[in-house]
């Protein structure tokens, strides 16, 4: 008792604290539960908030993106355990942990996002704005049959004005190179440089769509230059690999190269 | 009875490649039949004597299976591997040149034969994530080609066009049949031989899910990708056994409807649910144990209805006056039941939550208040209530009455979930109404009762049901042909069901998420739709891009092509018209206005003194295909662009006409067909596509007849927010919308935004 009554002189806005107990105490007790519990919401709700905004600015997803059979399932899988396992077309994204193989062993979430055409704009748009990363993957095996779809989808990805903005690291991955008639890194490079100039031009001339939004605000490259992947405000690197590995199902993959830019994000 | 051969062996040697020997292994008898055969052929000529596909030097045994099924094995000398052939009358022929000694048997009398079994019926058996990663799969003996190839062409044409009201589906010479388990996102295909009809795959692929789902319920709850990479699937031997199983109740043959059902049953309950039942906390467990004791005293053929809405228990309470005694003492024990019941609906009011228990709590009150009026089994008439009881019950709920009535501040807060509580409580009610009276007792109030407490439950197609309902006549009033919208609502279902919903969610707003996400990937386009790219293409090749335009008549096809040709022209490119519409008067000096006022919008000075567009026309009455063959060689000639053949507009029942159709999309293989719609269509624009496809197909010499490959919707700005139509043309045929008309000038002409369509048309 002669604590508090120390407490009492000492302190100036006691009585007020004093007056605001008693009326407390001639409410029922069961409005003072009630505004507990009401209080006690409000912090859970504070807590919450901040756990989600907080999640969404830390970019730490690492996309894996491109056609359809281009093996973006399987480099999943090799990236993650290192096993072959067969693969069918994704119709979901699937994600996991992945530890990067440096001194810092950073930990990314490794995206894989399905290649479908009518899936694909969907899922980017889920995930994009929390890549770190995008590894673009691209089949060298038929790569001359499907270089205007690649060339379309990365496209369209480095048009994204959310993708412009935050300028995540590109890794194109040409996959398959243990097929036979697998083309290089650097072929892949200058055919799609070629195709991406030719799409900066039908694209600026294609139609608006029905909200009179025009295919997008964000013009590719430098003007009145020939594109090239340097022009890019992000960093672009292109990589050989092979996710089958050379030896099939027993061996391992030949991603290395992959392993080594993943581990310097 | 005439003897009978089991096998027969062929055998053929590198020697005499072209003969092909078939003796009987078990008599001995040495040559039934000897055939030509030369080394590439199927097996279908086999049997007419022509050539076989039998590799050299290979060996065939002819075997006969059950259920008439012959299987002709070729089995090359290192690799083995075979093809099966074959059920009556096509195996027929085959007896037939085999001089015939052999004789069909029943199904399940060949005994003899251990080698047939079912696992050879099976091409393959596989079950994978919906991410892709192949989990476990089975492939049947001698089976060589690879299923990766069939079952993507399943995802690809089946379950991501959202037509999995069905779930089966023919790829070559391959049926598959498929189940989503949407709790665990997995999905499992059986493959088979299309010839085989095989009764019991429906039934075996919902066993397989079960107990694979028992067994490796633990590894697949855990979060994310991994548990699908760490995790062995060692399935082997427990889907033997369930293989077996199936191929005996189907040699049986005696119909199990009680068990198959029942597996059913079991097959839509998750095992997250199960889980709880056993391992939730003690509370629940005694309730769970409640209910069974009722369960055991009281049988009641509707004694499991915990709560039946209010309208049928007053049903009940004036029925009972005329009711014999046998059937008055029938009710009283199913009130009685239900006032057991109260027991464990009563529980979740302890929970944090005070609210929604509270509005939960009140409804059965009510409920169970006027029943316990009613209720005596200790007197003969049903008239005179037990008061004690009812007073016990108020005493139990009189302090949760207070409780929530003190709480007044939190409803705002908690308002919403209470009120979502208090639908997924309607619709629980729904369920238990619809449900069979096999269901067993407990689990209506058992459920009830954890959902309050776990806060999210898997959807089951009776919550759905409602609102499935409710969707597909929005659908329907917003203009997608009647039956488009039935399939599409079905293929919701079958994606969302035993899904595991949100905290915070209804059953009306994630079937609502789940149809808007489809209709967006149905509208996206399947390729790539970049016109001007593929004419560059065309230019770099020295040949002109083509675009054949077709419709039924009025729908805008010559208006439409105008403007795609101001398009072309703006872009920089040249066009020549084909009037190939030789049958409407006016058609070709329609398009000759057309072209003159193109010209004089782009004059010839500008682009180096040649006119832009050009009219290729010969008049009426002529072949149509004759005139687009000739106008497409006149652009090569002359160096054009892009040729837009317009084509006359013709009803699709119109035979002649469609034929006539066919055959200049045959002859002059245009790179672009392009199907004219308007988007005032309803129901009609089912009927319109598939006949012009069918009209395509049927007429085409080749074996990949050219069929319609882009749409172009017309008249969009005539139809407000009724836009069903671009959902029901895009369905039907898989095929993109390139180009949509926007009104009645050369500029009106737009792509398709997919999300703003998807939009309007989820607009209440």
């Amino acid at each position: 008792m002669e604590k508090t009554d120390a407490e009492m002189t000492e302190n100036p806005l006691e009585p007020y604290i004093e007056s605001l107990r008693q009326q407390l105490e001639e409410q029922d007790p069961m409005v003072l539960v009630g505004v507990i519990v009401a209080l006690a919401v409000v912090v859970i709700t504070c807590v919450f908030l901040k756990y989600f905004l907080t999640s969404k600015t830390v970019r730490s997803a690492v996309l894996l993106v491109g056609l359809c059979d281009s093996g973006k399932t399987l480099l999943f899988i090799r990236l993650l355990s290192g096993k072959f396992k067969r693969t069918q077309t994704s119709i979901t994204d699937s994600s996991a942990p992945y530890k990067a193989k440096n001194d810092r062993s950073c930990t990314w979430t490794l995206i894989d996002l399905p290649g479908h055409d009518s899936l694909r704009s969907q899922y980017l748009e889920k995930f994009k704005s929390a890549a770190r990363a995008i590894v673009f993957v691209v089949d060298s095996g038929i790569f001359q049959k499907e270089v205007r779809d690649v060339a379309e989808f990365l496209y369209m990805l480095l048009t994204d004005p959310v993708v412009y903005r935050i300028t995540p690291t590109l890794l194109v991955v040409c996959n398959k190179q243990d097929v036979a008639m697998a083309k290089s890194a650097k072929l892949i490079q200058q055919q799609l440089e070629k195709e991406l100039n030719t799409l900066r031009v039908t694209r600026s001339a294609a139609l608006s769509a029905q909200d009179g939004s025009v295919g997008g605000s964000v013009y590719l490259g430098k003007k009145g230059k020939d594109f090239e992947f340097s022009q890019l405000p992000m960093k672009v690197e292109f990589l050989e690999c092979s996710a089958r590995g050379s030896k099939g199902k027993d061996g391992d993959a030949d991603i290395e190269s992959l392993e080594k830019s993943l581990a310097k994000l | 009875m005439r003897r009978k051969h089991k096998t027969l062996v062929a055998s053929l040697t590198a020697g005499k490649a072209h003969t092909l020997t078939l003796s009987c292994k078990r008599c001995e008898q040495k040559v039934l039949r000897t055939m030509a055969l030369c080394s590439h052929s199927t097996l279908y000529s086999l049997i007419d004597d022509v050539e076989a596909v039998v590799r050299i030097p290979a060996q065939i045994n002819v075997v006969v299976e059950p259920q008439f099924l012959w299987v002709l094995r070729v089995g090359q000398v290192k690799k083995k591997g075979y093809h099966r052939i074959g059920h009556g009358s096509l195996c027929q022929g085959l007896v037939h040149h085999v001089t015939a000694p052999i004789i069909l048997q029943k199904a399940g009398s060949d005994e003899q034969n251990p080698d047939i079994r079912g696992d050879k019926m099976l091409d393959f058996f596989t079950i994978f994530s919906k991410g892709g990663i192949v989990l476990w799969c089975f492939q049947g003996a001698g089976v060589s080609e690879s299923f990766t190839g069939p079952v993507n062409a399943l995802i690809r044409s089946v379950i991501l066009q959202e037509r999995g009201g069905n779930n089966s589906f023919t790829h070559e010479a391959l049926s598959l049949k498929y189940k989503l388990d949407n709790e665990f996102e997995l999905i499992f295909v059986v493959g088979f031989q299309k010839i085989l009809t095989l009764t019991y795959v429906d039934k075996f692929i919902d066993d397989v899910q079960l107990h694979f789902r028992d067994r490796y319920k633990n590894e697949l709850e855990q979060k994310g990708a991994l548990k699908l990479l760490n995790n062995t699937f060692d399935f082997e031997d427990r889907f033997k056994k369930l293989l077996r199983e199936a191929e005996e109740t189907s040699k049986a043959r005696s119909p199990v409807p009680m068990r198959s059902f029942k597996e059913s049953e079991k097959s839509q309950k998750t095992v997250k649910s199960m889980i709880e039942t056993k391992g939730g906390d003690k509370s629940k467990e005694q309730g769970g144990k409640k209910n069974k004791n009722t369960k055991k005293e009281v049988e009641p053929p509707k004694g499991d209805q915990g709560k039946t809405p209010p309208s049928g228990q007053k049903d009940v309470l004036n029925g009972n006056q005329g009711l014999t005694p046998e059937e008055v003492m029938q009710k009283k024990r199913e009130d009685f039941f239900r006032k057991r019941m109260m027991g464990p609906t009563e529980k979740p009011s302890k929970s944090p939550k005070p609210q929604k228990p509270k509005e939960k709590v009140n409804r059965v009150w009510n409920n169970a208040g006027s029943s316990t009026k009613n209720l005596d089994y200790s007197n003969k008439n049903g008239d005179s209530s037990p008061g004690e009881d009812q007073k016990n019950m108020e005493a139990q709920f009189d302090p949760e009455m207070q409780v929530s009535s003190m709480k007044g501040d939190l409803r705002s807060v908690d308002y919403e979930s209470s009120e979502e509580e208090e639908m997924e409580e309607e619709e629980e009610e729904v369920v238990v109404s619809k449900t069979s009276p096999k269901k067993s007792g407990g689990f209506g109030g058992m459920f009830g009762m954890l959902k309050g407490l776990v806060g999210s439950k898997s959807l089951s197609r009776e919550d759905m049901e409602p609102v499935l309902e409710k969707m597909r006549e929005h659908l329907i009033a917003k203009n997608v042909a009647a039956d488009i919208s039935s399939q599409l609502c079905e293929s919701v279902a079958k994606k969302l069901e035993g899904k595991v919903m949100g905290t915070f969610t209804t059953v009306a707003s994630t079937v609502k998420q789940a149809l808007q996400d489809s209709l967006v990937q149905i509208l996206q386009p399947k390729r790539r739709v970049d016109i001007l790219r593929d004419v560059m293409e065309a230019q770099s090749q020295r040949r002109p891009f083509v675009i054949t335009f077709c419709g039924v008549n009025g729908v805008g096809k010559s208006t439409n092509l105008a403007k795609i040709s101001y398009w072309l022209i703006e872009n920089g490119f040249s066009v020549l018209i084909a009037a190939c519409d030789t049958f409407r008067a006016g058609a070709v000096e329609q398009l000759r206005t057309h072209q003159r006022r193109l010209n004089s919008l782009h004059p010839p000075e500008k682009h180096g003194g040649r006119p832009v567009v050009q009219l290729y026309e010969k008049g009426y009455g002529k072949d149509a295909a004759g005139i687009a063959m000739e106008a497409i060689a006149y652009a090569r000639n002359q160096a054009f662009d892009v040729v837009l053949v317009d084509t006359a507009g013709r009803m699709q029942d119109n035979a002649p006409l469609m034929t006539a159709l066919a055959k200049l999309i045959a002859v002059n293989m245009p790179d672009l067909v392009l199907f004219v719609g308007e988007a005032l269509v309803g129901n009609e624009a089912v009927d319109q596509l598939v006949k012009f496809n069918q009209a395509l197909a049927d007429h085409s010499m080749s074996d990949k007849p050219r069929l319609i490959d882009g749409i172009i919707l017309t008249k969009f700005d005539t139809i407000d927010d009724k836009v069903g139509a671009a959902i029901s043309m895009t369905y039907i045929t898989g095929q993109p919308i390139v180009f949509v008309g926007t009104g009645q000038t050369y500029n009106d002409l737009r792509s398709l935004n997919a999300r703003a369509v998807v939009g309007a048309l989820m607009k209440a």
